[in-house]
């Protein structure tokens, strides 16, 4: 409800900042918990393509997060599943599990890997993917730009650290719903290397999700193109679907 | 073809010369001004990939594997301290890795003791975590925690920490560059020498000075070649230069003899590099140097004939202009047919199938024309200023009469020897030819450029240390149908491949897909050291393959393709020699072809293709001798009008490419792309002095009609020329000797030894076959006595002098 109204409010681009935009991005809502089949297909330069399948399934306990992912497709890893506890609190360690149903086993996997590695060789990092801290870049409100009549505020962000793989990023955020419909990446030299583009932009019991997520590497022309199907939100799902056990059960 | 009437042609042309001269010396310099502007967008290039033409079967399978597997290229960096296990090395260790990727232009992902994700399995699972916290410990029983972390899994710590702790391994994989027309646009500093330049910068920094980083791979490498080449050529060209002002300045004693063939070279030197960069065609760094040496040496040798002809006709009678129409009516007709020859010999070089040769044939060969013209309009221009001179007969006589008369004797001598001579060369060109069979084809760093080189010094101490490699190439097995790569029956093969390829003596290592999964293995079965294989169930492989890649290892996408069709294996080299190289290539590709006789199994990357090359080297090499032959003899037979003729004339100058050929086959020179352009680049300056003899004999010939008297007439008149261009020349090229390179050190004294063989060959061998073969026919005339031959010299010469 409070995303609605949000919404529905009129903006003022003169009075946000940059980093206003972005927390307001972040702070979307989107239901208490919700589940989706994700569909990644990966293309290459020379048009070979690799398709998987996920069903994922997500609950938020205050600020912490559980999600339980399996896979689908294709078959040689269909039932394969992971688990993680997101948790807010700085310094707490995710906990993550696996089950490989080929291997009759499951293992906890404790550590992390850099949220800058690419995403299950997609284009997408883990960055790109979840969920970025809004103060790790610097945001600046460039203007306000009218894309295919959604007026869109336009934000550069640059991150504070140099270990990123971007140099700068720059949003077109659609006013009305805050989602990013176009993403820009630079690399170090400052030259164009990934552009994001979302679009079948819909509402979905009440929340805005964008259903086509397509990420093209136009230095390497490798793409990835997520597309998001059956969104619900709100769904009765307890916290006990969020266990090792339900992992090795290979659905829900 | 009427000599008389090419002559006066000649003659014609200086006239129209001489008088549009400041139009001929502003077009020059007008020239010369264009040029230049177009030399600052020359392209320099270092790298193996820019020696092959676009449609080289090599070069396609190497793009299409870099389309799957990005770019094989890397930067690594060896550091050494009395114990990497400290605070302060690990603390350097780590900043050095984290600049390295940040700072790098195209660096992708880095991999050294600091930076590496580390999966280890537990009882319950597994645990993803660095070697080295990210808050270096200073306490000495945390610190052999991380040693101990380190050592822990062997087939990590190999690539990674040297046994004894003092040597560390930085990996750092590059992105993919972007196609040569991309970045053409907009520098004329390609991907990987801005690598190199990048990496230099960053590890010559004192701040890491106490860990010694020592840098490799192929970006860095082409850098520092390029640096030191660019400095080392300038050095030993601007000494070539001086030393040739010297000697010019003693034999000429005059500004214009000094100026003009300065000027001839430069000139020619100038348009040509200019013209290049104008068209963008790239130049190699190691080859620059070629056209500039032999632009030299043909300036030069032009000039003396057309400058002590000059001198000689002013000396005469004194009148400048007279003097000049006089010398390019004789000079030019000569001069331009050994201009021809040399360009023809020299244009053989664009049957080779590799642009570096290519160049030099076409930059040769345009110096060579550019050269000729300039002679040809400039010299005149130049010579026609300033005042008529009295003549100097006296001063002429004298000064030309003792080596004329030393000259003649000499020839006579020859003459006397005949068969001595040509014993003594039979002699020597069969040792020469067992000395040709000798000479092996092999690039080799250290046998080509050598230790004094400091990068190569330096690249030698990487390769020879445990954990440090020289260049590196790829395998790659192709399946006929997807998905039969993680087919574990496949990758046991596969494994069984690899196993083989490290028995080879050039291989340090391999990597490839099997470390991935070997220690994913491992790692889910609670490090259990038994597990260190390849899983025996497809799902299992592409389960782990899954986990690793949700894990966020990106390390799968350098080694699988994506349809799971492909297989890459790196094989990474401690050593290399072309000739070693191309035997293991074949017998890889001979057990990969037993071991999947259904899959294609293709060597790519730069060095298969640099090791191939050296192949079209070799058979370009001796095509390019053999038509360049054909080519000269046929001009020679054209000219003079008789075959015989032109295949006699072939002999002697056959002989300084088997004199070159003799010394690298004894001296242990191998023959690879700089030397094997001497051989053509010799046969195009030698013949020109037997076209000059040839020419002369023949000339004298018709006048005496006596073998004996037209030779010793050949000997007074050309020469001194003969051997003042090869003195002159063979100075030149003696300079490249006082480098350190010994590409360079080759160069020069392989040059000067085909020069001197040329020049013996024809003092030695020329007059005799002329003599002995009868090449003009039967003689009208045997004036069976010496005095009749000197009487006869004697009209000749006043006749001259009048």
């Amino acid at each position: 409800m409070c995303g609605l109204i949000l919404c529905a409010m009129p903006m003022n681009a003169q009075t946000l900042t940059g980093r206003e935009v972005i927390q307001k991005v972040k702070d979307r809502p989107d239901g208490d918990t919700r589940t989706s089949e994700m569909t990644m297909q990966l293309i290459n330069k020379t048009g070979s393509s690799r398709e998987r399948k996920i069903q994922s399934y997500s609950m938020d306990l205050g600020k912490d997060k559980k999600t339980i992912m399996f896979f689908l497709y294709p078959g040689d890893v269909k039932g394969t599943g992971f688990l993680t506890w997101d948790y807010d609190l700085i310094g707490k360690n995710d906990d993550k599990w696996l089950y490989l149903p080929a291997m009759k086993k499951t293992r906890r996997i404790s550590g992390s890997s850099s949220k800058t590695d690419y995403f299950m060789g997609s284009d997408f990092t883990y960055d790109d993917m979840g969920s970025r801290n809004v103060d790790e870049d610097d945001h600046m409100l460039l203007r306000e730009e009218t894309i295919e009549g959604h007026k869109c505020w336009l934000v550069e962000s640059t991150p504070k650290t140099k270990g990123e793989i971007y140099s700068k990023k720059v949003s077109w955020i659609r006013q009305d719903c805050l989602i990013a419909v176009k993403v820009e990446y630079y690399d170090k030299m400052n030259k164009l290397h990934r552009k994001l583009e979302l679009s079948n932009i819909e509402r979905v019991d009440g929340f805005w999700i964008a259903k086509n997520l397509h990420m093209v590497n136009v230095q390497t022309n490798h793409q990835t193109i997520l597309t998001i199907s059956n969104p619900k939100y709100n769904i009765m799902i307890d916290e006990s679907a969020f266990t090792v056990v339900k992992l090795e059960k290979g659905s829900l | 073809m009427k000599i008389e009437k090419i002559n006066g042609w000649f003659e014609k042309l200086a006239g129209r010369i001489i008088k549009r001269r400041w139009l001929i010396i502003a077009s020059f310099f007008g020239l010369i001004a264009v040029s230049v502007i177009g030399l600052k967008k020359v392209i320099v290039e270092s790298s193996w990939d820019g020696y092959f033409l676009e449609d080289d079967p090599m070069l396609v399978q190497s793009d299409k594997f870099k389309e799957i597997f990005g770019n094989d290229y890397f930067v690594a960096v060896l550091t050494e301290s009395d114990n990497t296990f400290s605070k302060h090395s690990l603390e350097l260790i780590r900043e050095l890795s984290n600049e390295l990727i940040d700072s790098l232009s195209y660096a992708e992902k880095i991999t050294s003791l600091t930076n590496i994700e580390f999966m280890s399995g537990t009882e319950e699972g597994m645990v993803i975590e660095q070697i080295v916290p990210e808050e270096i410990p200073s306490d000495e029983a945390e610190l052999n925690s991380i040693r101990q972390k380190a050592y822990s899994k062997p087939n990590v710590a190999k690539r990674l920490i040297s046994k004894d702790g003092r040597l560390s391994w930085i990996l750092l994989k590059l992105r993919a560059f972007p196609e040569d027309s991309v970045w053409r646009k907009e520098s004329s500093k390609g991907p990987d020498f801005i690598t190199g330049a990048e990496t230099e910068r960053i590890i010559s920094q004192a701040k890491y000075s106490d860990i010694h980083p020592k840098a490799t791979g192929m970006p860095y490498l082409n850098f520092r070649k390029q640096m030191y080449l660019g400095t080392e050529s300038g050095r030993v060209m601007g000494l070539a230069l001086l030393l040739a002002i010297v000697v010019l300045a003693l034999i000429t004693r005059s500004f214009r003899g000094v100026i003009v063939p300065i000027l001839t070279a430069v000139g020619s030197i100038l348009m040509v590099y200019g013209f290049t960069g104008y068209i963008g065609y790239p130049i190699d760094s190691g080859m620059t140097s070629i056209p500039v040496l032999l632009s030299f040496a043909i300036a030069i040798a032009y000039n003396i004939h057309v400058y002590n002809f000059f001198s000689k006709q002013m000396a005469i009678h004194g009148h400048r202009k007279m003097a000049v129409l006089e010398t390019i009516k004789e000079m030019g007709w000569p001069v331009f047919f050994s201009a021809l020859t040399t360009i023809a010999g020299l244009l053989t070089f664009l049957v080779i199938p590799m642009k570096p040769l290519r160049f030099v044939g076409l930059a040769t060969s345009s110096c060579v024309l550019l050269s000729f013209l300039i002679v040809l309009f400039l010299m005149p221009a130049f010579l026609s200023f300033g005042k008529n001179k009295k003549p100097h007969r006296e001063v002429e006589k004298k000064g030309g009469k003792w080596f004329d008369r030393q000259m003649a004797r000499f020839g006579e001598w020859t003459l006397d020897h005949s068969r001595q001579v040509l014993v003594v060369f039979s002699i020597v060109a069969v040792v020469s030819i067992w000395g040709l069979t000798r000479v092996e084809t092999a690039f080799d760093i250290e046998r080509t450029m050598g230790r004094k080189v400091p990068y190569v010094n330096s690249m030698m101490q990487i390769c020879e240390s445990e954990l440090g490699s020289l260049y590196a190439y790829d395998f790659m097995v192709e399946f006929p149908q997807n998905d039969m790569a993680k087919e574990p029956a496949n990758l046991k093969k596969f494994d069984e491949l690899a196993q083989f390829v490290e028995t080879l003596p050039l291989t340090k290592r391999t990597s490839s897909i099997l470390d991935v999964l070997k220690d994913l293995n491992r790692t889910l079965n609670s490090n259990n050291e038994a597990y260190y294989s390849v899983p025996s169930d497809e799902n299992q492989v592409a389960q782990m393959l899954l986990l690793y890649e949700n894990a966020g290892g990106t390390e799968a996408q350098y080694w699988i393709d994506y349809d799971y069709k492909r297989l890459r294996l790196m094989v990474e080299l401690g050593t290399y020699n072309s000739g070693e190289a191309e035997r293991e290539l074949i017998l890889v590709q001979q057990k990969a072809q037993s071991l999947f006789p259904e899959a294609s199994v293709t060597a790519v990357g730069s060095l298969p293709q640099f090791t191939a090359m050296m192949q079209y080297v070799v058979r370009g090499q001796i095509q390019s001798f053999l038509i360049a032959i054909c080519i000269v003899a046929l001009l020679l037979a054209l000219v003079f009008g008789s075959i015989r003729l032109g295949l006699i004339g072939m002999i002697p100058n056959i002989a300084p490419a088997l004199a070159v050929g003799e010394i690298m086959g004894f001296m242990g020179i191998p023959l690879d792309m700089m030397t094997a352009t001497i051989m053509p680049m010799i046969l195009g300056l030698a013949v020109d002095d037997t076209i000059h003899f040839i020419n002369h004999s023949h000339l004298e010939y018709n006048r005496l009609g006596s073998y004996m008297q037209s030779v010793r007439r050949t000997f007074s008149v050309v020469g001194v020329s003969i051997i003042l261009s090869t003195l002159i020349i063979s100075a030149n090229f003696i300079v490249y000797g006082t480098s350190d390179a010994k590409q360079f050190i080759h160069l020069g004294v392989l040059s000067v030894i085909g020069m001197v063989a040329a020049l013996l060959a024809d003092l030695f061998v020329t007059p005799v076959l002329i003599k002995s073969f009868r090449i003009f026919g039967n003689e009208r005339n045997s004036p069976d006595s010496k005095k009749a031959i000197d009487k006869s010299i004697k009209i000749n010469e006043y006749e001259c002098i009048k």
